[in-house]
């Protein structure tokens, strides 16, 4: 049976309980800082910080794996507000870009649905990072290797439920087995959208083959920072290794044609 | 398409090279094996000169991959899966392909350096010319162009099978793309050998001119499709340093001044063999230019 995670989007409150959460269990060191001299600056600044949002680490990392994104939408009066949050993590996607695209079978997909990446096997060659749709996976300098959340993988072989789903305080992370997750999800779309909430949606559904790290977003989901359209990229596979052997045939017959003239060309030679 | 993927970071002075010396050799052995398989045999020359290129440009080609890798030391990851040793391959994984393609082309391009070896009279430990006679040339010339062709396509598949806006928005055509630079670059890599030995004369030469600008074409073609079919995406290459770097760099002094520089040197009474020098150095010029302005904008 698929785990997997329901993030109501509804209901959370941007505490960053489960950023700390992972960070604990998973022993991830604090986001090394990138500092660079920018124009107008007397001092380098940290650019992979915002420095102007609650939201500080503004995405997830080789050693962020779970970042609650801030929507902070305010009018300079401050008469219209809008104040979100959504905690994001790995999708553990079904049919996962970065374990399609994987060269030396480091990312799994274990029993439990959930996708994996083995480190000791990793090599590092970065093919992964480009064919994560959500921007998830990413290498770390310090190890040479790829890192993501792995849906806490030694926690849940044991009868234990994600690190971030247990120190939520307010419910908005749920992990369980997909299914049941998705009746809690329906039922409580049903409720917000009676309760005049017209945009809500579930992200992650069809996305990209389904996925299963879910949202429920009282908006569009790009207001959220995700994809509106995600596509895994390895669909694109059958099209463009066809259009490749097409135009290898074409350059193909090309040169051929180019080295068979010879006799046209031998009788231009002799006429001048 | 989507604004929130990761680059990959491949470095241009790494994977961006290698994707443009591995398909100058690869263009450069497809050329050589046309001429060995249908040209005459005025034409060996050509696969002469094309199969002594082809083997010292793709040795570099695993040098610059490994010293990309986070974890260069686990390099044989990507032939054997290193939990229990057994060969691996991920056929939707055109790096994992492209590794296996890229092994078998070396070795092609090993079999026909010997070959030129022993015809000059370099090879002449006995009991391998021997062994070799036998090998059936034209056998592996034709597999070896097979999976020159390879070489010099999958990497644009590759780019193509990602979520990034400008690789995703240019599918399916980056590998046909990479095969026309390809094959022009090879050609113009051997037209810059023969002209600086002073061979640039008559009949061979008028081929090989002929297959550099057939691809220069196709190649204008592709990228004006390119162009169309990744629209506003395309954004990144049409304007600021990249864009001059593609349109000035690739486009105009890469693929339209030497298609320019080529009917100027075919007038009678033109000193040819500089001339086709610089030609040469222009569209290996441009053709490493378009591989690095791809990878590197965005």
């Amino acid at each position: 049976m698929a785990k997997g995670m329901f993030i109501d989007t509804s209901v959370c409150i941007g505490c960053k309980s489960c950023q700390v959460a992972c960070k604990e269990w998973n022993v991830l060191e604090g986001e090394p800082t990138h500092f660079r001299q920018l124009p107008g600056a007397p001092y380098p600044i940290a650019v992979n910080f915002t420095g102007n949002s609650y939201d500080n680490t503004a995405a997830l990392s080789a050693t962020d794996w779970r970042h609650v994104f801030f929507i902070e939408e305010f009018s300079q009066d401050r008469s219209v507000a809008r104040w979100f949050f959504s905690s994001d993590s790995c999708k553990h996607c079904n049919d996962a870009g970065c374990l399609n695209s994987c060269p030396t079978g480091a990312i799994i997909r274990t029993d439990m649905g959930n996708v994996f990446v083995q480190d000791d096997v990793c090599i590092g060659c970065k093919s992964c990072v480009p064919s994560c749709p959500f921007g998830v996976i990413a290498l770390s300098p310090k190890t040479g290797t790829v890192h993501k959340c792995t849906l806490c993988n030694d926690r849940i072989h044991n009868g234990l439920g994600t690190a971030c789903a247990k120190a939520c305080p307010t419910g908005s992370i749920l992990f369980g087995d997909v299914p049941e997750l998705k009746a809690i999800a329906d039922a409580r779309l049903a409720k917000l959208k009676a309760l005049g909430e017209t945009k809500a949606n579930i992200y992650g559904y069809d996305e990209a083959g389904g996925l299963n790290v879910f949202y429920l977003f009282l908006d569009r989901p790009m207001v959220y920072g995700q994809p509106e359209h995600p596509v895994v990229p390895q669909q694109r596979l059958p099209l463009s290794t066809a259009a490749t052997v097409l135009g290898a045939a074409a350059i193909g017959v090309a040169a051929l044609i180019s080295f068979r003239e010879r006799g046209s060309k031998k009788s231009e030679e002799e006429k001048k | 398409m989507n604004p929130f993927t990761h680059v990959a970071n491949w470095p241009w002075y790494y994977v961006g090279l290698y994707f443009y010396i591995s398909s100058v050799s690869a263009g450069a052995y497809i050329i050589g094996s046309m001429a060995e398989l249908y040209g005459g045999e005025r034409q060996r020359e050509i696969g002469r000169v094309a199969f002594s290129l082809a083997l010292p440009l793709i040795l570099a080609a695993p040098v610059l991959l490994i010293a990309d890798l986070g974890r260069p030391e686990r390099f044989w990851h990507l032939f054997f899966y290193s939990k229990d040793g057994i060969p691996y391959i991920n056929l939707q994984s055109p790096m994992s392909v492209g590794a296996w393609g890229l092994t078998a082309y070396g070795g092609f391009a090993l079999l026909s350096f010997l070959n030129i070896m022993a015809i000059n009279g370099r090879l002449t430990f006995a009991p391998f010319a021997k062994l070799y006679n036998r090998l059936p040339r034209k056998t592996y010339a034709v597999i070896g162009m097979l999976t020159g062709l390879f070489v010099a396509g999958y990497p644009g598949v590759l780019l193509n099978v990602t979520a990034w806006p400008l690789w995703e928005a240019t599918s399916p055509l980056l590998g046909s793309l990479f095969i026309a630079s390809g094959a022009s670059t090879g050609a113009a890599a051997i037209i810059l050998v023969m002209a600086r030995q002073k061979r640039v004369a008559g009949e061979t030469y008028s081929h090989l001119e002929k297959v550099d600008r057939v691809s220069m074409i196709i190649e204008l073609l592709i990228i004006g499709a390119v162009i169309v079919v990744a629209g506003q995406y395309a954004a990144p290459i049409m304007s600021g340093f990249y864009g001059v770097m593609f349109w000035g760099g690739t486009v105009f002094l890469g693929i339209l001044f030497p298609l320019g520089l080529y009917w100027y040197a075919g007038r009678p009474g033109v000193d040819r063999n500089r001339l086709v020098m610089l030609t040469a150095v222009l569209v290996l010029f441009g053709g490493a230019l378009l591989r690095i302005s791809l990878m590197q904008a965005g």
